[in-house]
Order: structure tokens, then C-alpha cells, then sequence
């Protein structure tokens, strides 16, 4: 729990210590990114609520074979799995992430309004559907591969790309972040509706189907793994 | 999940095949590995057909690896099948899982079912949330389990104290819980001790006769078998060898005895086979007083084999010994093929 705050509190310092040398990065100011920062943790502690049953799951239930356990029961599997234990960790990141919001927000004479509030949440946890779509497609590859990949660590450390304007990349990384791995999706594309004006609007509105087809990607990959699952040899 | 009449379990031309990458050897074996694994498919369970009628109890068996286990989680819907039908009730174990695991109940021997940590009363109370069964019934069967297991004195004890045998009653017990029609075991007695495996075949005699629940178990312990089923099938390299009575397998295999005779003074065992010269006996090779003949009673009476070696040697005692029924299995398994059954 403190190792998990003071990673936090070591980023947020990067980020300041990126702005004692630059005014800028391309047209976004220190507040502003400081604000994409303190949206991006809020999905990622919703994911991390969940996300520690997901990393041990090859582990756990497909070596060990206790998934066998899981599909003798009348629930859902998935809601099984992601129920089975709760990462506290995912708290700080939701406690501190709103208040960095409020501190650059502050500083930023941010006025959201009632509206740009009350779709906060919706936002939010569309965009943890993004990060559990990835990793569950992820964690759902062990199915077919007995041996561990340990694809998601690599992922998960694209995560920090994420946390930044994703036009201070280049145009191929951006086409990534926002197609292909979409963790643009997670932070800045509906943070900036917040801090960059109403030309991100459209894209930011675009959040919640994103995370909707990215978790169905998710979850289909899970599914179809489920059926292939084979259990151990007794 | 209810006809009376047609089976409640049907299962036709059922097969399952796993693939298994062949690992070669060494750090550059295991890089190539992983740019080209060698693959192959192995058939673990074999065009299985057989029907269960409701309220039976049948005996699954077979050597290990010979296909039961996974045979059992494709009736619980655990695994897929590669091809074949499994029609329990008009449910699809895999398919309509969420339905179908409601009406089942199934106790793996190998592995809990139960929350480690948590006093096994707490573990109840998580199933009957998980299986929504409602307050009165769960009151209702845990009364009536507790009777027939006794589960009192270790209902508030973590599942991680109990020994072996309490656990395996609280297995039993949190299958049940929600009153199945249909209870799978895996292994039920597997490392138990003798006094612990007959009150778990007590307590499945009783669920049955007073719960009619149909069951369906593997064992290794033929004990199990003889006490609680009156059928068997038996399985050997995912194949059904046998399905049918207990008691018909002995009629159908070559009747096999072992004469065992003790005599007065050692001699060869040449001595005895000499004796019994033109007869299809086998006299197994041992030298000294204690000398054993096979032979089928199919071929020779047991009569003629005593007359002659009484002739020949100084006899002191002798015993015609039958094959028990876990002789009988193993020789099935050793031949591995039902087809030259007669």
C-alpha cells in the first residue's frame, strides 16, 4: 500500500521535474498535463480493484487447474474470477487522482460544469473497460499457450505513455495508443475535453464505445478461451 | 431436469482429444521449441456411449490416465468435448453451464471445493448464495446432512484444520447443499482410511435411498465399487471395455483360479508341471514348499489339477483360490481390449 504511494508520488515528481526545464509540451502546460495525470489514475485504480486476480490468473487457475472449481458453479465465470479479491492499492489511486484533479483543476480556474461532473464517472469507468478489455484478452491468451507469454508487464508499461497528450508523440505511436493498444483512450482523449476545449469533444464522447469494444474484444477472446480450457491431468 | 422413463444421462460417441507439445531438450532445443513446437494429439476419451437412468449409482473406472477424469469433467461441463453428444435432462453440460451446474453436485477427491481460510459453516453459507437456496431448504438439508455426517463438532473450524476425512464429509456435504439431482465423484475416498471410506459409502448409500440423487463415481478402490454400485463401466485407453453388473464381469472373463499347495518337502517347481503335463496350467515360479497353479475352469476342472499333483507329491494343504473382483479389472486393463471377450 505505501510502496503503491510512493510509486505515485515519484511520477507525479518526474512530471514536475519534466516541467522545471519546459515550458511545454507541444501547447499543453503543466497544469493541464497534471490534470490528464490525475484522470488517468482514476480508471487505473478502478482497474487495480480487480486487475491483481488477472495477473495471477495463468498461474492460479490454469496451471493449478482451479478453474475447474470456478465452472462448477451457476456464476459467471469472469465475475468469479475479478470478485475472487479486491486490490486496495486501487483506492490511493482513486482518492489521490481526484485531487490532483481538483489541485491542477484550481490552478487551471477549471470550471466543468454540472454536466462535465456528472459524466466524470461514465468517462471513468469507460475507460477502465478499456484497460480490463486488454488485459483480459491478455490474461485469456493463457488458455491457448501453456507457457507463460508475460505479455501484460510490457503492457501494462505502456500504461505510463498513456498518462501524457498523446499529439506530443508521433503520428505512428499515436495511431497505436489510439487503434491498436487504445490507451489514449484511458487518460488524455477524455481528460482533454476537460483542459483542451471543445475541439476534443467528439472524441472524448467516443470513450464509452471504446471501452465497450474493447472490453467485447476482451471478453470474447475470454470466452473462447473458456471452451478451450483443459484442465490438469486428474 | 425431470422424465421419468428415458435416461437421465445420455451420452453417445463422445471423444476428446488433448494436444501436447513434445518439448525437446536443452537451452537450443527449447529456443526451437518455441519458433516450431512439435505438436501431437492425443485421444483421451475415446466414442464413449452409455446412458444413466435416473436414481442409479454406477462405478467408473479404469486405470489411471485411461480417460475417467476426463470423461467426469465433460459431464460436469468442464471440458468441451472434441466431438459427441452428452444430453443430461435436455441440458448440455458445456453449453448451458450456468443452467445445468444448478442440478449437479460434484466432489473432486484431489481438490477442494471449499474456502480455505474460512470455517467451513461460512463456506456453506457462500453456496447457498451462490446456488440461491432458499433459507428454509438450506436449513432443511445442512440439518440433514449434519445427521448423517456429523459435521457439528468441525462446522466452525477453518477448512485448512481438518484432517483429510472431515474435509472429504465436508465435501460431500457442500455438494449437496442445494439438493442435486445428479452428484459426480471424483476419487471420493482417495487417502482415506478405513474407518473414514465406510462413512462415506454409508452416507452416499443413504442420499440415495433417501434422496434418490443419481451418482456417478471414479474410484480406484474396487471397495468402493462392491459396496455401493451394482453396475460398472469400465474404461481403459478412453475406451468403454465393460458396461454391464458387477457380478456378470466374472461370467464374462475366463473364470480364472489359483490353486495354492503346500507340501511336506521343497521341490522344483519342474516337479509340479511335470505332474500336471498336457494340462493348460501355469505354475508360477517358485521353489520350496508353497507352489501356486492358474488355470482357467473353462479349460480344466479344478478336480483333475488336485488329482494329480496329490498323486505325484507329498501334499500337505491345499486351497483353490477365485479371482477377487480387482484381479478380474486388472487383467481386463492388462488386455486392454473388450473385443476378445466372449
Amino acid at each position: 500500500m505505501t510502496a503503491n504511494l510512493v510509486s505515485l508520488g515519484v511520477q507525479l515528481l518526474v512530471l514536475s521535474a519534466v516541467f522545471s526545464k519546459v515550458e511545454s509540451l507541444r501547447g499543453w502546460s503543466y497544469d493541464q498535463v497534471l490534470f490528464i495525470y490525475g484522470f488517468s489514475l482514476l480508471p487505473l485504480g478502478l482497474f487495480n480493484l480487480v486487475s491483481v486476480n488477472l495477473y495471477g490468473f495463468s498461474e492460479q487457475y490454469i496451471i493449478e487447474g482451479d478453474f475447474d472449481r470456478i465452472l462448477l458453479r451457476p456464476v459467471n465465470p469472469l465475475a468469479q474470477i475479478l470478485c475472487s479479491s479486491f486490490g486496495t492499492g486501487g483506492i490511493n489511486e482513486l482518492i489521490l487522482g481526484g485531487a490532483v484533479m481538483a489541485y491542477a483543476g484550481s490552478r487551471l480556474g477549471l470550471d466543468i460544469g454540472a454536466a462535465g461532473f456528472a459524466l466524470l464517472p461514465l468517462l471513468a469507468v469507460s475507460a477502465a473497460l478499456v484497460y480490463t478489455g486488454v488485459f483480459l484478452g491478455l490474461t485469456a491468451l493463457s488458455f491457448w499457450m501453456e507457457d507463460r507469454l508475460g505479455l501484460a508487464p510490457p503492457v501494462y508499461n505502456v500504461i505510463r505513455f498513456s498518462r501524457y497528450p498523446v499529439t506530443i508523440f508521433s503520428p505512428l505511436v499515436r495511431l497505436l495508443l489510439t487503434f491498436v493498444l487504445p490507451f489514449a483512450w484511458v487518460a488524455f482523449y477524455p481528460a482533454a475535453w476537460y483542459v483542451g476545449g471543445e475541439q476534443w469533444e467528439r472524441v472524448a464522447l467516443l470513450t464509452p464505445a471504446v471501452g465497450g469494444l474493447t472490453f467485447g474484444i476482451g471478453y470474447l477472446t475470454w470466452t473462447r478461451g473458456v471452451r478451450r480450457y483443459t484442465s490438469t491431468g486428474s | 431436469m425431470d422424465d421419468a422413463g428415458t435416461p437421465l444421462i445420455r451420452v453417445r460417441d463422445l471423444c476428446r482429444d488433448y494436444s501436447v507439445s513434445r518439448r525437446r531438450e536443452g537451452v537450443r532445443g527449447g529456443v526451437v521449441d518455441l519458433l516450431r513446437p512439435r505438436r501431437e494429439t492425443l485421444r483421451a476419451v475415446d466414442r464413449v456411449s452409455f446412458d444413466v437412468a435416473s436414481g442409479e449409482m454406477v462405478g467408473y473406472i479404469g486405470a489411471n490416465g485411461a480417460g475417467k477424469s476426463t470423461t467426469i469433467k465433460m459431464l460436469t461441463g468442464i471440458l468441451t468435448p472434441t466431438s459427441g453428444t452428452v444430453d443430461v435432462g435436455g441440458l448440455v453440460p458445456w453449453r448451458d453451464r450456468g443452467h445445468y451446474t444448478r442440478h449437479i453436485g460434484a466432489v473432486f477427491g484431489q481438490r477442494t471445493q471449499l474456502w480455505w481460510d474460512l470455517a467451513v459453516v461460512e463456506s456453506f453459507r457462500l453456496l447457498q448464495k451462490i446456488y440461491e437456496v432458499p433459507d428454509a431448504d438450506y436449513r432443511r438439508q445442512l440439518g440433514r446432512l449434519d445427521e448423517l455426517l456429523g459435521l457439528g463438532e468441525f462446522l466452525h473450524q477453518p477448512v485448512r484444520k481438518l484432517s483429510l476425512g472431515q474435509r472429504m464429509r465436508c465435501e460431500l456435504a457442500a455438494a449437496l447443499l442445494h439438493a442435486p439431482r445428479l452428484l459426480f465423484l471424483d476419487e471420493p475416498t482417495i487417502g482415506l482410511d478405513v474407518v473414514a471410506k465406510e462413512s462415506v459409502r454409508t452416507f452416499l448409500r443413504d442420499i440415495r435411498e433417501s434422496q434418490g440423487t443419481t451418482v456417478l463415481l471414479t474410484t480406484h478402490d474396487l471397495g468402493d465399487i462392491q459396496q455401493l454400485c451394482r453396475r460398472v463401466i469400465i474404461i481403459d485407453h478412453g475406451r468403454v471395455l465393460y458396461d454391464g453388473d458387477l457380478e456378470g464381469l466374472r461370467a464374462r472373463v475366463d473364470d480364472r483360479v489359483a490353486l495354492h499347495v503346500e507340501l511336506r518337502e521343497p521341490v522344483p517347481s519342474a516337479a509340479l508341471a511335470a505332474a500336471t503335463a498336457g494340462l493348460p496350467v501355469q505354475w508360477r515360479e517358485a521353489a520350496g514348499l508353497l507352489h501356486v497353479a492358474d488355470f482357467s475352469r473353462r479349460d480344466v476342472r479344478g478336480a483333475e489339477v488336485i488329482k494329480r499333483v496329490v498323486n505325484a507329491q507329498a501334499v500337505l494343504d491345499l486351497r483353490l483360490a477365485e479371482q477377487s473382483i480387482e484381479e478380474i479389472v486388472r487383467g481386463i486393463y492388462r488386455r486392454g481390449d473388450a473385443g476378445e471377450l466372449p
